[in-house]
């Protein structure tokens, strides 16, 4: 490695880039919790102007997180992990293979925790100090015990997991996909659409919606939504399933989810005695009879559902509301014809989210593996005892490597014990 | 019922923030038991009242945890703080720190029960927090939230001078790094429950929507904060600084995103 190299290296591996990449990535973070995300430019110039919209669009500020200057921040962030781990490791694995020594008495006294004993160094005393210990060295003058050893190891798994869930959102974003279907009841497809374009993918199965169901609470808030889906693969179903918020259906690594659920009313209108089936917007002719279909009501005031009918009289368009459940508004007289609404079907229709992600595990083992590297790095805890023998009786001296007021504790029941005996 | 037991509680954290006010006034050292006494009475009733709020929504047929809306985090948020005093009471018991906590407590359940603008009554969860993963995703970020809480109050407490009151400096450096290392790991697991359950019920297990967001910043924040302290040697003024600046991270996350940004996690009306 010539000097500049070494000088980029060492760059990369600091610590110092670390905390400089990540106040980075947090700073420039909340652009995209502020300026709306992969909006229409419309939604974009009803918000601002047209120059702050270039600028925003310039420095893909209306796409932050997926902008090159993001990932690029990512990028170098991930290298300078790794960089700045296995440096660590290479210093941990080198001092780990140095011997351990048991230093002399005047540096024992120097530690900060440390207790004389009159005692010798055998017998209840050493196994009242070696419990819930580990000796690493013994030699003629005494012992070094340790405790939490796999502690140490901590920061190397959080690390390492951060590398992982990394890897496993990279594999997501270059070989996963994100779509959507909408779907009639008794509607087949096999394909569905990506959002932002007007591009079709297959799925690689097809999807039939076998129903729809959707309740609510009594104040009118949606309680459950969901659809019964097959799943047909060469003309067979090979899986049959309810989704519903919450729980989705997986077939090969696909995942479909409830996701949202809409209604294209229909109603059913006898016309002269004439059974007719009309959708919004539909209109209806006959013997100059003009009719449309304006509006659809859940609710209307208090009466409940009703459908707004539009015609004309002597060229004016006039409005006529029928309501269902009001039998002397069912039944109307328009220009001679007896017209009744017969009912109304709603028509759900469902809305399902499809999303095939292959790197989703590798991002569950990050997930697992960093929560134990927290936990083994802030619950746990390594440290050391020393134990030398001295002209009067024996020294015991402690040091943690952090924690140092749990240990404290610890250290002063331990010289209890020992001065016990 | 839980209403009128939650009332109570409140009452009683008032009491136990006079507690310490008589405390600073006779400095008679049996106060503090009494005070302590007054804590592990209020988290016990607190519980309960989060018990019975649970039981009523079930003979309301619409049965979920006291997790779901603003009102119930906010009485969940005092409970938190509660509980993470309660546990860590050895490192903890210092009147100044109490006395701060239990006032960032009565601030939570008066500003949960007097404002008008919060939703008090039990509201039927909608299909997209009908999961198992609410409990344990909520818990733990409040768990972390109120540990953050503690170590703010200690960095606030580093600023002032009020002799004759305060806790060693080192102490108060020593409960504002031990707080954020019981929230960090918190915060985190907050996070990652909360990126599962988004994948099984958003499709995605991360959207940047803008609590994920800032959740992400708020965790980098003390992720700098604990390298700094552990590798740099980070401490005194500089320290609380940092502190302080995590914590407003949190409230954002917590209150900031919910009325200023929105985005899927809105559900607090």
């Amino acid at each position: 490695m010539n000097v500049i190299e070494s000088k980029i290296y060492r760059l990369l591996a600091s610590l110092k880039t670390a905390i400089f990449l990540l106040s980075f990535i947090a700073a420039s973070s909340i652009f995209g919790t502020v300026i709306k995300q992969r909006a229409g430019i419309d939604e974009y110039l009803s918000l601002y102007s047209e120059n702050t919209y270039r600028i925003i669009h310039f420095f893909g500020f209306d796409d932050a997180y997926h902008s090159p200057w993001f990932i690029a921040a990512i990028v170098l962030f991930a290298t300078n992990l790794t960089l700045c781990t296995m440096g660590r490791l290479k210093h941990f694995i080198k001092t780990g293979k140095a011997s351990v020594t048991l230093p002399d008495e005047k540096a024992l006294a120097a530690m900060k925790m440390h207790f004389f004993a009159e005692t010798t160094i055998d017998g209840p005393v050493i196994s009242s100090l070696k419990r819930g210990y580990k000796a690493i060295h013994e030699e003629e003058g005494g012992l070094v015990l340790e405790k939490g050893a796999i502690a140490r190891y901590g920061v190397y798994i959080i690390h390492t997991s951060i590398l992982i869930i990394l890897a496993g959102s990279l594999i997501g974003l270059i070989f996963g996909h994100k779509g959507f279907i909408v779907l009639n009841k008794g509607e087949t497809t096999s394909s569905m659409s990506i959002r932002g374009s007007n591009k079709e993918m297959p799925l690689g199965f097809a999807v039939r919606c076998k129903d729809f169901k959707v309740s609510f609470y009594p104040g009118g808030q949606p309680k459950d939504y969901v659809s019964s889906i097959e799943v047909i693969e060469n003309s067979k179903v090979v899986l049959e399933k309810n989704i519903r918020v919450n729980d989705p259906l997986n077939y090969k690594g696909t995942y479909l989810y409830q996701s949202s659920y809409g209604a294209a009313p229909s109603f059913t209108f006898n016309i002269g005695g004439d059974e007719v089936v009309l959708k919004e917007r539909d209109t209806y002719e006959k013997d100059g009879l003009i009719l449309m279909v304006v509006r659809f009501e859940n609710a209307v005031h208090d009466f409940g559902p009703g459908v707004q009918l539009a015609y004309l009289d002597e060229e004016e368009p006039k409005t006529v509301w029928f309501l269902k459940n009001v039998e002397r508004l069912k039944e109307r007289n328009i220009k001679g014809v007896d017209i009744r609404l017969e009912s109304i079907a709603e028509n759900f229709y469902t809305g399902l989210e499809v999303s095939r992600d292959p790197g989703v595990w590798i991002v569950w083992t990050g997930f697992a593996s960093i929560l134990l590297g927290l936990y083994i790095n802030f619950f746990m805890y390594y440290r050391k005892v020393y134990i030398r023998k001295t002209d009067g009786g024996i020294i015991v001296a402690g040091h943690a490597f952090r924690n140092h007021y749990a240990f404290r504790e610890e250290f002063e029941k331990l010289k209890k014990r020992v001065l016990s005996q | 019922m839980s209403h009128k037991i939650l009332g109570i509680v409140t009452f009683l954290y008032l009491f136990i923030f006079f507690l310490h006010v008589l405390y600073f006034a006779v400095k008679k050292q049996k106060i503090i038991s009494v005070i302590w006494a007054g804590f592990f009475a209020a988290i016990g009733l607190h519980t309960t009242g989060l018990a019975l709020r649970w039981l009523e929504s079930y003979r309301l047929g619409i049965g979920h945890a006291p997790l779901s809306n603003f009102y119930e985090s906010l009485i969940f948020y005092a409970w938190s703080i509660s509980f993470i005093l309660v546990v860590m009471k050895k490192r903890l018991s210092f009147p100044v720190i109490t006395m701060s906590a239990s006032i960032i407590i009565l601030v939570l359940m008066g500003y949960a029960s007097i404002s008008t603008s919060v939703e008090k009554t039990i509201q039927p969860l909608i299909p997209a927090l009908q999961s198992n993963w609410l409990h344990i995703h909520v818990f733990t970020c409040f768990i972390a939230y109120a540990s953050f809480a503690i170590s703010f109050i200690s960095s606030l407490l580093y600023f002032s001078s009020w002799k004759g009151f305060l806790p060693p400096k080192e102490a108060l450096e020593e409960i504002n790094y031990r707080s954020i290392v019981v929230g960090f790991p918190m915060l985190s697991a907050g996070i990652l429950t909360g990126a599962v359950w988004a994948h099984y019920a958003w499709g995605s297990y991360w959207s940047w929507d803008p609590k994920e967001t800032w959740s992400l910043i708020t965790w980098i924040v003390y992720a700098i904060f604990l390298h700094a302290r552990m590798m740099k040697g980070l401490k005194g003024k500089k320290m609380a600084f940092f502190s302080i600046l995590g914590f407003l991270c949190v409230i954002f996350t917590y209150f900031g995103v919910n009325f200023i940004l929105s985005g899927l996690h809105s559900y607090m009306v």
